[in-house]
C-alpha cells in the first residue's frame, strides 16, 4: 500500500493526464459547469420556483447569441407560462442528484460485494455470481419500468416512507441496475490482486477479512472502479432522462429534463418548440460531456497503471 | 423423408437476408414516394369524388359496444338514428319524421318515415324499430338501461311508434338520440360485421386497421350524398392522422389536441372549425369528510383559482369559460350566463382555511388521469393554489385502472366529463346525493330537490329557474371547480365544404359534403 503522500501525487497526476487531452478536458469542464448549476441552481435561476406560472405563456426565447443579450426569458416560456431557462437550470440538480447518488450507491454496494466475491470465492462467489448474471440478463430499461411500475402503484400517505421511496424510485432503480455491473468489475480486479504478495503477507499476519478487503485490496482496485463509476454515471444520466421522457421518472411539475421533453412534444412542439429543444439540448450536452470525461479517465488510468 | 434443401431457419442464408433487405428497402422507398405525392392524392380524390377522413382505429362496430368517435362515425354513416341532435343540442328528426306527446306527458308517438329503405331495397318499418329495441333489451345493453322508464313500446297507426313511460320525463327523446341507438333491420344477423343499414352511405369494404370504404346511397331518403365515396382512414395515433391531413393523404380530421388545432387555424389551405361543447374538466374535493366537508375549505379552493388563466393556458382559449358547474353555454338558456365566479384572492382563501382550522394550510394529493391535457390542468391548479396554502402533490394515475374504482374514492381529483346532450344527465349522474357517479360524495337537500324538479317538470320557466339556482349553489358552496368547457375541433382541406361539426365528432354527418 502506498503512503498517503504518494496517493495524492498519483491522483493529481491522473487529473493532469485527464486534462491534457483536449476532448476530455472540455468534457470535464462542461460536466463541472453542470455540477455547478446543480449545486447552485436555486440561486442562479431567475425564478427559483420551477412551477412559477406568473409570466405570459408561450413567449419566444429572448436569448440573442450575437450580442450575448439574455433578455427576460432567454429560453422563452412554456404553455403554462413558466420560464424555460429557470427550469433547465433547476433541472440540473435533480438529474445530478438521482444519477449521481444512484451511481454512488451502486458503486459502494457493488464494490463491497465484488471484493467479497473475488476474495472469498467458492460457493458464495458461485451463487452471487449466478444471481448477478440473472439480473444482468434482463434489459435495463425493462427492469427499470417494472420496478417503477410496482413501486409507483403502492398506496401511500404524504410524508410516509412509502411516499419517500416512491419519490426516489429512479434512484433506487439505478442502484439496483448497476450494482451487478460494478460488482463484476470489482470481482475480476480483486481476483487479480488477491494473489499478490502483500495480500498473502496480511493473511499471514492474521488480519481480519474486512481489513484485507478494504485496506489491502481496495486501494489497488480503485482505479478500475473510478473508470466504471464514471461510465455508470453517464449511463445513469441517460436512463434518468429516458424514464422522465417515458413518464416513469419525475412527476410534474418537476423541471426534470426528460419530462419537459415529453410534455412539449406532440402538438406543443409546433407551438413552443423551444420548451422541448432547450432541455433536450441540455441532456445531449451533459451526456456527451460525461462520456468524454469518462473516456479521459479511462485513458488516464490506463496510462498511470 | 424430404431432403432439406434450405439452410436452418435460425441462421438466415445470404439469399434470405437479401430478400428481407430488398423488401425493407422497397417499403422504405414506397413510403417516401407516398410522402412526396400529396398533390397526386388530392387530384385522385377529386377525380373520383372521394372524401377521406382520418380517424383513430376503431375497436368494434357492434352498436352495443361501439363508443369511440371512429366507431360511431361508421354507424352514423351506414345506419339512421330515430332522432339526432344539432350543434346547439336541439332535437332534429331523422328516421322519426315527427313526434307528439300526450297531455299527461306519458305517451310519445313517433311517426316513422315512409320513404326510408334499407340498402337491400326493402322499406324501413316500425317493426324494424321494435326489433332493434327488443334486441337491445335482450342483450341488456346501455340502450336498454336508457329505456328503463319505458313501460311499453308498440306499433301505432300507419308506421308509427308508441312509447309509454312510467313517469313524465321532459328529456326522454334525448335518450333516443344515444350514440348506440341506430335502427337495425329486423332479424339482422352478424351485427357488427354485416351492415344492411338505411343510412346515407353503404359500407363496401372494411379493411381492419387500414380503412373503411363507403359508397353513396343513391336512394337515401334525405337525397343522395354529393360525394360518390367516403373513406375513413385509420391511424393508431392522433399525430399520424394530423400528419396525413397536412401531407394531403387525407382530406380532414375531427378531434385533435389544442396546439395542433391552433397550428391548423393559421393555415389558409385548411378550414379549421371549433365549437364549444358541454364536455368539461373539473377538480373536485370529497364533501363527505374532512377537509372538504367544511364549506369554507371548498370556498378556499374556489377563491384560489383563476379560471380565466387556466382556460387560456390549458385549452388555449378554445371552448368556453367554466363557472364551477356542469351546465355550460352549450345548453343555451339553462346556462346561468351572469354568474360571477369570485376573483382570485389567495389571502382570503388562506383566511378561510385558517377559520376552518387549517392555519398552516393543507397538504393533499391531487389525483390526475395521465393523458391529454389533464396533467397540464393539474400543474396550473397546483401553481395557483400554492400561495393560498393549498400544497398539492400531483399523482398521475393510469387511466385504465383509475376509472375503474379509485376516482370515486380519492379526496382530491381531476376528472373529465365528456359532452352530453342534456344538462339533466350531468346532474343525475354526479350531483344528486343518490347519483351513481357522485364522485365528490356531495349531498345538498336543496340541490337534490331542484334536480328532481327539473327532471320531471315540463314548465320551461320552472326548469330554467331550477337549473339557474343549482348553478349558483354549486358556484357558491359546491365541491367542484370547473375552469372550462372544452371545444370540439374539425380540420378540412380547403376544397371540402358542407360538413357541420357535431359536438360528438363521430356524429358528424358527411352526406352534405361536397368537394370543390
Amino acid at each position: 500500500m502506498l503512503p498517503i503522500g504518494q496517493r495524492i501525487t498519483a491522483s493529481l497526476q491522473m487529473i493532469k493526464a485527464l486534462l491534457r487531452q483536449p476532448a476530455s478536458a472540455l468534457g470535464t469542464l462542461i460536466a463541472a459547469f453542470f455540477l455547478f448549476l446543480a449545486l447552485f441552481g436555486g440561486q442562479l435561476a431567475p425564478y427559483p420556483n420551477p412551477n412559477d406560472q406568473s409570466h405570459n405563456a408561450r413567449v419566444s426565447p429572448t436569448l440573442d447569441i450575437g450580442s450575448l443579450q439574455f433578455g427576460e426569458h432567454p429560453f422563452g416560456t412554456d404553455r403554462l407560462g413558466r420560464d424555460v431557462y429557470s427550469r433547465v437550470i433547476l433541472g440540473a440538480s435533480s438529474i445530478f442528484r438521482i444519477a449521481g447518488l444512484g451511481t454512488l450507491f451502486s458503486v459502494l454496494i457493488g464494490s463491497a460485494l465484488g471484493l467479497l466475491m473475488g476474495y472469498r470465492g467458492g460457493m458464495f462467489d458461485e451463487i452471487t455470481g449466478r444471481v448477478i448474471d440473472a439480473l444482468m440478463a434482463i434489459p435495463a430499461l425493462l427492469l427499470a419500468l417494472v420496478m417503477v411500475g410496482i413501486i409507483r402503484n403502492m398506496d401511500f400517505d404524504i410524508g410516509s416512507w412509502q411516499a419517500e421511496l416512491s419519490n426516489n424510485v429512479v434512484l433506487l432503480v439505478i442502484a439496483v441496475l448497476y450494482v451487478p455491473v460494478v460488482a463484476r468489475v470489482a470481482r475480476s480486479a480483486t481476483l487479480d490482486i488477491k494473489t499478490r504478495e502483500f495480500v498473502e503477507a496480511a493473511e499471514i499476519r492474521g488480519e481480519t477479512t474486512a481489513y484485507i478487503l478494504f485496506r489491502e485490496i481496495l486501494p489497488s482496485v480503485i482505479p478500475a472502479l473510478v473508470v466504471e463509476a464514471s461510465l455508470r454515471f453517464s449511463y445513469a444520466i441517460f436512463l434518468v432522462a429516458s424514464l422522465g421522457f417515458l413518464g416513469f421518472g419525475a412527476r410534474p411539475p418537476s423541471p426534470d429534463w426528460g419530462l419537459m421533453v415529453n410534455e412539449n412534444r406532440g402538438g406543443y412542439y409546433q407551438l413552443t418548440p423551444w420548451a422541448l429543444e432547450f432541455p433536450a439540448l441540455a441532456i445531449a450536452i451533459l451526456v456527451i460531456a460525461v462520456n468524454l470525461m469518462s473516456d479521459g479517465i479511462r485513458r488516464a488510468v490506463q496510462k498511470s497503471a | 423423408m424430404k431432403k432439406q434443401t434450405t439452410a436452418p431457419t435460425n441462421s438466415p442464408s445470404r439469399r434470405e437476408f437479401l430478400q428481407v433487405f430488398a423488401a425493407g428497402a422497397a417499403a422504405a422507398v414506397g413510403t417516401i414516394a407516398l410522402e412526396f405525392a400529396p398533390l397526386a392524392h388530392i387530384a385522385r380524390a377529386q377525380a373520383d369524388n372521394t372524401l377521406r377522413v382520418a380517424w383513430l382505429t376503431p375497436a368494434t362496430l357492434d352498436p352495443r359496444s361501439a363508443s369511440g368517435d371512429a366507431e360511431i362515425a361508421v354507424l352514423n354513416a351506414v345506419y339512421d338514428y330515430l332522432i339526432e341532435t344539432d350543434a346547439a343540442a336541439n332535437l332534429v328528426p331523422r328516421l322519426a319524421a315527427s313526434w307528439d306527446l300526450s297531455d299527461d306527458g306519458l305517451t310519445y308517438t313517433l311517426q316513422i318515415r315512409d320513404d326510408a329503405t334499407w340498402h337491400d331495397g326493402s322499406a324501413v318499418t316500425v317493426d324494424d324499430v321494435l326489433w332493434t329495441i327488443q334486441w337491445h333489451q335482450d342483450s341488456e345493453s346501455t340502450v336498454a338501461s336508457l329505456l328503463s322508464s319505458v313501460e311499453s313500446v308498440a306499433a301505432g297507426e300507419g308506421n308509427s311508434l308508441v312509447v309509454s313511460l312510467s313517469e313524465p320525463n321532459p328529456d326522454f327523446l334525448y335518450n333516443l338520440t344515444d350514440n348506440k341507438f341506430v335502427i337495425l333491420k329486423a332479424d339482422s344477423e352478424n351485427i357488427g360485421e354485416a351492415f344492411n343499414g338505411s343510412g346515407p352511405f353503404i359500407l363496401e369494404e372494411m379493411i381492419p386497421g387500414d380503412r373503411a370504404i363507403l359508397s353513396a346511397n343513391a336512394n337515401y331518403w334525405g337525397g343522395a350524398p354529393a360525394i360518390d365515396r367516403l373513406e375513413f382512414i385509420y391511424f393508431d395515433d392522433q399525430q399520424a392522422g394530423i400528419a396525413a391531413v397536412q401531407g394531403g393523404s387525407a382530406d380532414g380530421i375531427l378531434r385533435m389536441d389544442n396546439p395542433s388545432f391552433l397550428a391548423f387555424s393559421g393555415d389558409v389551405n385548411f378550414n379549421a372549425v371549433d365549437i364549444p361543447t358541454s364536455g368539461h374538466h373539473l377538480a373536485r374535493i370529497r364533501a363527505d369528510r374532512a377537509p372538504g366537508n367544511d364549506v369554507r375549505v371548498r370556498q378556499a379552493f374556489k377563491l384560489a383559482t383563476d379560471r380565466q388563466a387556466i382556460w387560456e393556458r390549458v385549452q388555449l382559449g378554445f371552448g368556453a369559460l367554466g363557472k364551477d358547474s356542469p351546465i355550460g353555454p352549450a345548453f343555451g338558456q339553462y346556462f346561468l350566463a351572469d354568474a360571477e365566479p369570485p376573483a382570485r384572492d389567495t389571502e382570503a382563501a388562506a383566511a378561510l382555511l385558517a377559520e376552518a382550522g387549517y392555519s398552516d394550510g393543507l397538504d393533499m394529493t391531487l389525483h390526475v388521469p395521465n393523458s391529454g391535457s389533464w396533467p397540464d390542468l393539474a400543474q396550473a391548479l397546483a401553481a395557483q393554489w400554492e400561495p393560498a396554502g393549498i400544497r398539492v402533490e400531483i399523482q398521475l394515475e393510469d387511466e385504465n385502472s383509475y376509472w375503474v374504482e379509485d376516482w370515486m374514492q380519492v379526496d382530491l381529483g381531476v376528472t373529465g366529463w365528456g359532452a352530453r346532450p342534456t344538462a339533466q344527465l350531468y346532474l343525475d349522474l354526479a350531483y344528486h346525493s343518490e347519483a351513481p357517479w357522485n364522485e365528490s360524495h356531495y349531498s345538498d337537500a336543496r340541490v337534490d330537490e331542484l334536480i328532481e324538479l327539473a327532471r320531471s317538470s315540463f314548465d320551461e320557466a320552472e326548469r330554467t329557474a331550477a337549473y339557474h339556482e343549482i348553478q349558483q349553489i354549486l358556484l357558491d358552496t359546491g365541491p367542484v371547480v370547473v375552469p372550462y368547457f372544452f371545444a370540439q375541433f374539425m380540420v378540412l382541406a380547403g376544397h371540402v365544404s358542407g360538413v357541420a361539426l357535431h359536438p360528438f365528432a363521430g356524429r358528424t354527418n358527411f352526406n352534405n359534403a361536397s368537394l370543390g
